[in-house]
């Protein structure tokens, strides 16, 4: 549904996206994570033809965006953080004002998009009278009238209190279930991503530093606890034994692939070292991103 | 689509309070100069003009030549102030507010967008200027008769006399002027959307525009510019006000109304390459 080779952009000297490349398969529900100005706003300003790449091919639908925009966007909604709407006509008239942009929809379907997202009876009022959440479930509204089959979410959240974070996902779970539609979900909330995605793809400083599922994520690199006299020294020894590939914050360690949480302790005994205490680290979203975000520039995890 | 694309961009124009200043003002000040003229002696300088010339004065103080004089000044300050105002907004403002964002993740192309965007601001100068004539007249027609039609003359190579015009051509001449004063308000929405274009906010686009038209108006004023005045935009704005010198220059009009619209053209092409290669961000 969304393929990126090798994209990337620069704003001035200032390189926004680096060497970019993403498949989002089609009925996903993708995840975009990364701090602010990590890149994910100018890569979905790309996705929309709203940003010029500086190098690398976008291709959206089977199109490529930059060269044929308005095929790659015909079956594509989005909305973005903080939905902006002509506050001063109806609900009603944005929809149609926004949905006539794509093709002719007729009053049908309005209603019908309407009923949808929960706006019937309050479509005649003007948009500044509008909550938060009535503002959000307009934009859900005008990004579905043009009957997408890929749905853009840029931070869709933002400025949301709890409920209406919840109805934002429990909506985005029936977007996915009852319209099989393909998502693009652009956040800075893990918890959000961790609930809601399939796969994921992070962005730091432009560049992805991971790229797979979320089990991938979890399981990535799997950190043992480990509460001993002399931390360094043990981690020293461990190293030397080619038991674990890395450590932190002074009492974690990462074993190697085929290392095991037995050997480590054998070894340590052996040594001399008393072992407090050992025990795999469950690893959440969290942490591993946290960890993704520490890592030299130019690592990445996948 | 193209039609029912171009109605949604008169609603969002007309939907907006802003719009409607011009309007508001074109209703005031008409009327507030026109009982000036009724009941001061604004009208006395006309009035010795025509006495002067040997003209019937009775037949020349009329709802006419009031609503000319009534338009002149307005059409030569505030019209291009509130055309201006449109026009830096078309596109600046839907950039600043995010609505522009909005409409771009949809697959309409960028010209097609400016090129509505563009129309809408024709329509809205074309019915400013209608209008303007239309209060002006109306106004004007509540406390003087209908008839003849006095106009002093714009230069148009140094001369300052004045032009007196028969009820029928009177009449005429007024509204054909009016139809020509909409190229002057276009060609200023023209330039402010030019601007409009660029990464800037709309009253900068508004005030960028309004300077334009200032400084060539002063570079015109100045002795050493008149034999080039051919050169100045504003030379040809002025282009409604000759309907009014006998005899009509018809071929300097027309000559003027093609530099116009080459300066709208230039205007757009200029406007819409900007507008092209800008990135779209929040």
């Amino acid at each position: 549904m969304i393929r990126l080779t090798q994209l990337r952009k620069m704003f001035g000297e200032r390189v926004a996206v680096d060497a970019l490349d993403l498949h989002v398969p089609r009925g996903e529900i993708f995840g975009l994570l990364g701090h602010n100005g990590a890149g994910k706003s100018t890569t979905i300003g790309m996705l929309l033809g709203q940003v010029w790449p500086t190098a690398g091919e976008l291709r959206v639908c089977g199109h490529d965006v930059t060269r044929d925009r308005a095929q790659a966007l015909a079956k594509v909604g989005a909305i973005f953080e903080t939905p902006v709407f002509y506050d001063y006509l109806s609900g009603w008239r944005n929809l149609e004002i926004l949905a006539g942009y794509t093709a002719p929809t007729p009053p049908a379907r309005i209603r019908e998009v309407v009923a949808w997202v929960g706006l019937t009876g309050r479509e005649q009022s003007k948009v500044r009278t509008y909550s938060h959440g009535m503002r959000a479930r307009l934009a859900l509204a005008q990004a579905l009238l043009p009957g997408p089959e890929l749905l853009i979410l840029d931070e869709p959240t933002n400025g949301l209190d709890p409920e209406g974070i919840h109805e934002m996902r429990e909506t985005i779970r029936r977007l996915h279930a009852e319209l099989g539609l393909t998502i693009l979900l652009s956040s800075h909330l893990l918890s959000e991503v961790e609930q809601l995605c399939g796969r994921i793809a992070v962005l730091n400083q432009g560049r992805k530093v991971f790229d797979g599922t979320l089990d991938e994520a979890r399981h990535g690199q799997s950190w043992v606890r480990l509460k001993t006299n002399d931390f360094a020294a043990a981690v020293r020894e461990l190293r030397a034994a080619g038991l674990i590939t890395a450590d932190r914050d002074g009492e974690f360690i990462a074993l190697t692939p085929d290392g095991a949480v037995a050997d480590v302790v054998r070894r340590l005994v052996g040594l001399g070292f008393p072992v407090h205490e050992i025990a795999p680290e469950k690893q959440t979203l969290e942490d591993f991103y946290l960890s993704l975000m520490r890592r030299p520039e130019g690592e990445s995890a996948k | 689509m193209f039609f029912t694309q171009l109605k949604h961009e008169l609603w969002k124009l007309f939907g907006k309070k802003r719009t409607y200043i011009g309007f508001g003002v074109f209703l005031l000040a008409p009327n507030a100069v026109v009982l000036m003229f009724r009941f001061s002696n604004a009208a006395n300088g006309i009035r010795r003009t025509l006495e002067g010339g040997g003209y019937p004065v009775a037949d020349f103080i009329t709802a006419e030549t009031i609503a000319t004089q009534v338009v002149i000044p307005v059409a030569y300050l505030l019209l291009p102030l509130y055309v201006a105002l449109v026009g830096g907004d078309l596109v600046a403002k839907e950039t600043e507010d995010g609505t522009l964002r909005m409409i771009l993740a949809r697959p309409v192309s960028r010209l097609r967008l400016l090129t509505l965007k563009w129309l809408a601001g024709l329509i809205f100068s074309l019915m400013l200027s209608v209008c303007l004539g239309a209060f002006g007249l109306a106004f004007a027609s509540l406390w003087f008769p209908q008839g003849g039609l006095f106009a002093v003359q714009v230069e148009l190579g140094g001369s300052g006399g004045f032009s007196v015009l028969a009820p029928s051509d009177g009449l005429w001449s007024y509204a054909l002027a009016h139809v020509l004063l909409a190229s002057k308000a276009i060609s200023v929405m023209s330039l402010a959307f030019l601007f409009s274009c660029f990464n800037m906010k709309p009253a900068a686009a508004t005030i960028l525009a309004l300077s334009v038209l200032f400084a060539n108006a002063i570079l015109m004023s100045i002795p050493w510019f008149a034999d080039y005045k051919g050169w100045f935009i504003t030379h040809h704005l002025n282009l409604w006000q000759w309907v009014f010198l006998q005899p009509t220059p018809w071929t300097r009009i027309v000559e003027s109304l093609c530099l116009l619209v080459g300066y709208n053209v230039t205007f757009f092409v200029v406007g819409a390459a900007a507008f092209q290669v800008r990135d779209i961000k929040s």
